[in-house]
């Protein structure tokens, strides 16, 4: 509580140089106790650039969670291939192919078949089309441009209800691709929101799972020490000292669907994801476990430990209860400053073709793809990247600004 | 990576027969139990015979020793670029903290550290071999020359370097120029460096002779670990300029099932990165007169 009292003895002495008195509510205030939370979270606040980051990070999850709703907003899906538009430069409308056309066409008619057979009707009387069968009419109405269909929708004698409702299937006639198409002729905007909830999903799970694999190896290490100590440390040294990428690329390689055990248990489609969420976590636990065996070693030794062996404490209780709580903040640090490593790491592999594999997407194998198109569509090569120096970069600041907030040397008081 | 090197027969040549299975097997060993066939190939390996590729068919030895030289030269010349960059910038941050030229340089920093190195890589091309033309995208040398002199060999093998170089290094310039900074930062609080400056040395001799000699053991261990992780880049790097290293030969022998090629080449590249841990432990010692190892 040291600290503390002269956290607030200063502020205090501040003020009073200061010439109007205060009242006492901002008096209390001030001589309120403040919990740790609250001084690392204040003193992250004056790290600007870990404060952008963090918002950056916001605005990436809320962009991936909201992937649905943006589909939606832009009139596009995922999914959809239209190998006539390839490569299309960012900020281009493209005219929907005759199929998607077709199938909205198909699907209004299903849904309204009454006001379906007058527009029907009205377009053979008003001679805009010319069929053998009146069926056809809506069908060779959707073979127009967006333009013309939009005219003649207008020049139709009909309700507005029905009027809003054709303009709406309209409207699906075509497309605008905010960032291009890719080799498919896939909406790159789409695939980048959806890469993102794979890669960011990938770093985060990746960087916590490997922090409680660390947590527990070091914990046990440090705790019991002795021979268990110095086996577990010269498996983390060793693993430590293998050449990551490479070795990631061997393991990454081995196909799991051969191992008889573990084809059981993995389901197709999300396979190249948990296996190369595996294989990370395999690779990336060992500075975790250093460090919170480091801590746990220190701690060992201090009193409230022996009070609560006195007290008749188990192990178990010890390590969760008393030491847990000290190593959460640098292990908070090591897990933010582990995202961003893991997001690269998840690139470089599904880059090389052996990480996530297509049709999902993910920012490694979008730049996979784009690599031999660089010639005809460089921004395709462009974008995926910048996504992951964005995001990157942004969970490397938080993680600076994390250590300053918790070092009690660059607390200011 | 899928099954053993007969699967491979049987998927290439249909007409098979399942005698030509079992005899194959038995040629190749492979009816043998994992634990026997590994001994057979710890002990070829400690003989020096180290097998065939699969793809090349000439001996792995001879594919080994050019590779080697070539991420010799790739790793080397972008660690000694790297360092060369990145000390005077971390030094610089050290002498003025938090002035602009500081926070600049984090930025920098920062930005090298979260790029990934082969997506510099493929925006370097982009700029400079698709748009400007300057720089070959990729390669080793300009294929088909002859070279006359020494120096036109050099250069002309340079050109292909740089790019590479720059991709390589990016990301350990980061990481050195920070741990600089902070190393230098420590030892600049020194007391006798106060006493060197109040004995009237000049700032340059008190800068290297004093803050950076002591600044430097941190750095060391950074710049070791680092080895791993530049040597590590230098297989992505390959691959995407489709260097000749050993990086690209683990790449191209893994996806194409070169087994004998793939495990050499890993071999080699793990026990170079230990070696170079253990050299870095050794440097210590020279260093610091302080670490002994007796």
């Amino acid at each position: 509580m040291d600290t503390l009292d002269t956290h607030n003895n200063k502020k205090l002495a501040q003020v009073s140089k200061e010439p109007q008195r205060l009242n006492k509510a901002q008096i209390a205030e001030l001589e309120k106790v403040q919990s740790i939370s609250k001084i690392i979270y204040n003193q992250f606040k004056e790290h600007k650039a870990a404060v952008i980051g963090a918002y950056t990070i916001l605005f990436f999850v809320l962009v991936a969670l909201s992937a649905p709703i943006v589909e939606k907003v832009m009139g596009v899906n995922a999914e959809n291939q239209n190998v006539f538009h390839r490569y299309e430069p960012p900020f281009t409308t493209i005219s929907a192919g005759t199929d998607t056309r077709e199938n909205e066409v198909r699907k209004y008619i299903e849904e309204n078949p009454e006001s379906a057979a007058i527009v029907q009707a009205e377009l053979i009387k008003e001679e805009f089309v010319t069929v053998s069968r009146p069926e056809d009419a809506l069908y060779e109405w959707a073979r127009f441009e967006k333009r013309k269909a939009m005219a003649a929708i207008r020049l139709l004698s009909i309700d507005q209800d029905i009027k809003t409702d054709l303009r709406n299937v309209a409207k699906k006639f075509e497309i605008y691709h905010l960032f291009g198409t890719d080799e498919l002729g896939r909406d790159v905007l789409m695939r980048l929101i959806y890469g993102t909830q794979v890669s960011m999903g990938v770093g985060i799970l990746v960087a916590l799972s490997s922090a409680l694999i660390g947590l527990l190896i070091g914990a046990i290490a440090g705790y019991y020490g002795g021979f268990i100590d110095t086996m577990l440390m010269r498996i983390t040294d060793a693993l430590l000292s293998l050449p990551t990428i490479p070795v990631l690329i061997v393991v990454a390689a081995i196909d799991l669907q051969k191992v008889p055990v573990l084809a059981s248990l993995l389901s197709h489609g999300s396979e190249s994801i948990l296996k190369l969420i595996f294989i990370l976590c395999i690779f990336s636990w060992m500075p975790v476990a250093r460090l919170v065996r480091g801590s746990i070693l220190t701690l060992r030794e201090r009193e409230f430990i022996l009070a609560s062996k006195t007290l008749g404490a188990t192990d178990f209780t010890i390590i969760t209860r008393h030491m847990f709580p000290n190593v959460i903040a640098p292990l908070l640090v090591s897990v933010t400053l582990g995202v961003g490593e893991s997001i690269l790491f998840e690139a470089a592999l599904s880059f090389l073709g052996l990480g996530i594999q297509p049709p999902t997407p993910s920012w490694g194998n979008m730049l996979f793809n784009a690599q031999e198109l660089i010639y005809r569509a460089p921004f395709l090569a462009i974008l995926p990247g910048l996504l992951i120096l964005f995001v990157t970069i942004s969970f490397n600041y938080v993680g600076d600004g994390l250590q300053d907030a918790i070092d009690p040397k660059t607390i200011k008081r | 990576m899928p099954g053993d090197p007969v699967e491979l027969m049987i998927s290439a040549n249909p007409k098979i027969t399942a005698a030509d299975v079992a005899r194959l097997r038995s040629f190749y060993g492979l009816d043998q139990p994992i634990y026997e066939r590994y001994f057979n190939w710890v002990s070829d390996i400690a003989k020096g015979e180290l097998g065939y590729s699969r793809t090349y068919r000439i001996p792995v030895t001879e594919m080994m020793g050019p590779a080697l030289t070539s991420t010799f030269v790739l790793s080397t010349v972008s660690l000694a670029f790297s360092l060369l960059v990145a000390i005077p910038l971390g030094i610089l941050c050290a002498l003025k903290p938090n002035s602009r030229v500081d926070y600049v340089v984090n930025l920098f920093n920062f930005a090298g550290i979260s790029v990934p190195s082969f997506w510099l890589g493929i925006v370097l091309i982009i700029i400079f071999a698709v748009k400007l033309q300057w720089l070959p995208a990729g390669g080793y040398q300009t294929t088909g020359v002859e070279y006359e002199t020494l120096m036109e060999e050099i250069l002309d093998k340079a050109a292909y370097l740089i790019l590479p170089v720059i991709s390589l290094s990016i990301q350990s310039i980061g990481r050195f120029s920070r741990f600089t900074r902070s190393a230098m930062l420590e030892a600049m609080r020194n007391d006798f460096i106060r006493t060197a400056r109040a004995k009237g040395l000049a700032s340059n001799i008190v800068i290297w002779k004093h803050g950076f000699r002591n600044a430097l053991i941190p750095l060391i261990t950074v710049v070791a670990l680092s080895i791993s992780s530049i040597f590590s880049g230098a297989l992505i790097t390959e691959t995407l300029f489709a260097y000749p290293g050993v990086g690209r030969l683990i790449y191209s022998s893994i996806i194409g099932n070169d087994f004998n090629v793939a495990m050499v080449s890993f071999i080699i590249s793990v026990s170079m990165v230990l070696l170079m841990n253990l050299v870095a432990d050794l440097l210590y010692g020279v260093v610091d007169p302080r670490v002994s190892y007796n």
